[in-house]
């Protein structure tokens, strides 16, 4: 191992960079438009509340009490009620101009909801129960003797906050994400131009090693993947404004390990492909899995049995689970879920490189 | 095996290669003199680029022995010893010609190198251009570019595949004034070719056909040997003579 011709090649990769705006655009720009893009659909914790025809004429209950609880879910700030007969009701429902129509059965709250859309119908429920609650303190039907109680849950918790965003939860998942979909593209594409470009035949008949190649590689392309995910991390805590626990620094080095394994993927990977626009039909190859499997929708635990084999080989999956640790759970370096983490990912990265490294030989002896 | 005398550069014996189906070298037999120019002389797809990537130590033969400098491919490419021009430049076109250079001269350890790489660039009549970025280039200023990058470090063997194609006859002839005095300065140089007139330039020839050398000697001895006119009409008669084993057409 040449230590001179090892850098020698990670500064060809930093002088190829300069010159090349639209990759540097790419590794930069790109990820914070994006994410600013997440950020304003879903970083603000404020729903639009549901409105909800409420349907006066099957309200089963004396017409004293029936009329109080109306004004009560009217009054509620938790939906957007407004009287109506059952049939206007299901009217507006198909008319997309209700979310929802509430009736009452005896002590049963009945919900007839559009459906058509499984997020927007999770949240009607909760808020409906919300408002029945306001309603049944406000019009006193608690005490009315009816034998309706108006359940109360008082919900604390261990991690986050009622007042974090979604983005809070998923800031620490698109931060892997983006690190490692962008370095893993320009990487791959790279070596793969090195190696259609008659460059890697050419520098193979000097006495550069094609471990020394590799490591050059990973060493040029790694200076850049780290500014690009200290820039990420900047975003998302001071612009986007994030709440976090942990360590700033702990974040940067799962980050710093995770790209190590994105680099080496690539190159990798450009063994695989004869060209250009094959490396790119590796990407959904390569991401898509990871976005499904790697806890980053879809919590790992909440996957098929059958799933959790392919989850256990993702890298996506331990950066996802040790930044979230360490951001959202706030735990330390030292925690040993983070160093197994980490350690998964070095191991990842070195298991790759020699993947790479075995890729080369193969095309020249 | 290493029993060759020092004054070869590159030995060759019985040299096999197939690639699938296709024997690229088939039993290649070759030796290359210290100190002078050796034209590979074929067709295209004769096994002439073949044999240089072997002689580079990029591709090992399937069977036979290659000695280049007295050691194996790989270990005299890893001294430093050898230079390769590709057919094709490869360089990289979005870094200047110094820094192409730089890199090329940092990858063979070669020292001062900035005062080296002035050197070659004036010796390929490019002094002025280390600035310009290389894929502002022409195709025949990337080509001397590629040759400079080839002898940065003063190899004691020059691999040169195709030096010329492409390359106008003012430049052609530049090119081989400058092959001429560094072999007499003591380099090696194989070239390949597919052009008869060049061939004519070099000490010794040997001609390739289907993966084997079919004759060997200077091109006065080729011509005389076939009772040919010229170098054309001579390759022509000795490639029917050896007429080929099996059913390897024109490649």
């Amino acid at each position: 191992m040449n230590l001179r011709r090892v850098l020698a090649v990670a500064a060809r990769i930093a002088l190829g960079f300069r010159r090349d705006h639209r990759s540097l655009g790419l590794l930069f720009v790109a990820p914070l438009v994006v994410l600013s893009l997440v950020g304003a659909v879903w970083g603000s914790s404020t729903q639009v509340p549901p409105t909800v025809a409420v349907a006066t004429d099957r309200i089963g209950l004396p017409p004293a009490i029936s009329t109080r609880l109306v004004d009560g879910l009217i009054a509620s700030t938790a939906i957007r009620a407004h009287p109506a007969t059952f049939e206007q009701g299901v009217q507006e429902l198909k008319d997309g101009k209700a979310d929802a129509v509430v009736w009452t059965e005896g002590t049963t709250l009945h919900l007839e909801i559009e459906g058509s859309d499984p997020l927007r119908s999770g949240s009607i429920g909760p808020s409906v129960q919300k408002a029945f609650a306001d309603a049944a303190q406000t019009s006193g039907l608690i005490n009315s003797g009816l034998g309706v109680t108006a359940p109360s849950i008082q919900i604390e918790q261990l991690y986050g906050s009622a007042d974090y965003s979604l983005l809070d939860y998923l800031a620490p998942v698109l931060i892997a994400f983006f690190a490692f979909f962008f370095i893993f593209l320009l990487s791959a594409v790279s070596f793969l131009r090195e190696r259609t470009s008659g460059t890697l035949e050419r520098l193979m008949a000097t006495p550069l090693r094609r471990g020394e190649l590799v490591i050059g590689y990973l060493a040029g392309f790694s200076v850049f993947a780290l500014l690009q995910a200290l820039v990420i991390i900047a975003f998302t805590v001071f612009v986007l404004k994030v709440q976090y626990r942990g360590n700033l620094a702990t974040i940067f080095l799962v980050e710093a390990v995770m790209v190590v394994g994105a680099v080496s993927l690539g190159l990798l990977v450009s063994a695989a492909a004869r060209n250009e626009l094959q490396a790119v039909q590796f990407v959904p190859i390569v991401l898509l899995p990871q976005v499904f499997l790697s806890g980053l929708l879809i919590p790992v635990a909440q996957l098929p049995d059958y799933l959790r084999p392919v989850s256990a080989v993702l890298p996506l999956t331990y950066a996802n689970e040790a930044l979230k640790a360490v951001m959202i759970k706030g735990l330390e370096l030292a925690d040993p879920l983070v160093l197994r983490d980490i350690g998964v990912l070095f191991v990842f990265g070195a298991v790759m490189a020699i993947g790479a490294i075995a890729s080369i030989r193969r095309e020249v002896a | 095996m290493n029993s060759q005398p020092a004054s070869l550069a590159v030995s060759a014996k019985d040299v096999r290669k197939r690639f699938g189906k296709l024997d690229a070298l088939a039993g290649l037999d070759l030796e290359v003199r210290a100190g002078e120019i050796y034209g590979l002389l074929g067709p295209n797809g004769s096994g002439k680029t073949t044999f240089i990537r072997c002689v580079a130590g990029l591709v090992r033969p399937d069977g036979g022995t290659i000695t280049v400098l007295g050691r194996t491919a790989r270990d005299a490419v890893s001294a430093g010893r050898v230079g390769y021009m590709t057919q094709a430049a490869a360089l990289y076109g979005d870094l200047s010609v110094d820094e192409n250079l730089a890199f090329f001269a940092r990858l063979e350890g070669v020292e001062d190198a900035q005062t080296r790489i002035d050197d070659v660039l004036r010796t390929v009549d490019l002094a002025d251009r280390g600035r310009s970025i290389v894929s502002t280039l022409s195709g025949g200023m990337r080509s001397r570019v590629s040759l400079a990058a080839a002898l940065l470090h003063r190899p004691d063997l020059l691999l040169l595949d195709e030096p010329t194609v492409g390359i106008d006859p003012v430049l052609r002839q530049e090119f081989w004034a400058h092959f001429r005095s560094l072999a007499s300065n003591g380099a090696t140089i194989l070239v390949s070719s597919h052009v008869m007139d060049e061939a004519a330039r070099c000490d010794r020839l040997g001609l390739i056909r289907a993966g084997r050398v079919l004759a060997e000697g200077t091109a006065a001895e080729l011509v005389r040997r076939a009772g040919a006119p010229d170098l054309e009409v001579a390759f022509l008669k000795l490639a029917a003579e050896a007429a080929p084993a099996g059913p390897a057409a024109r490649a």
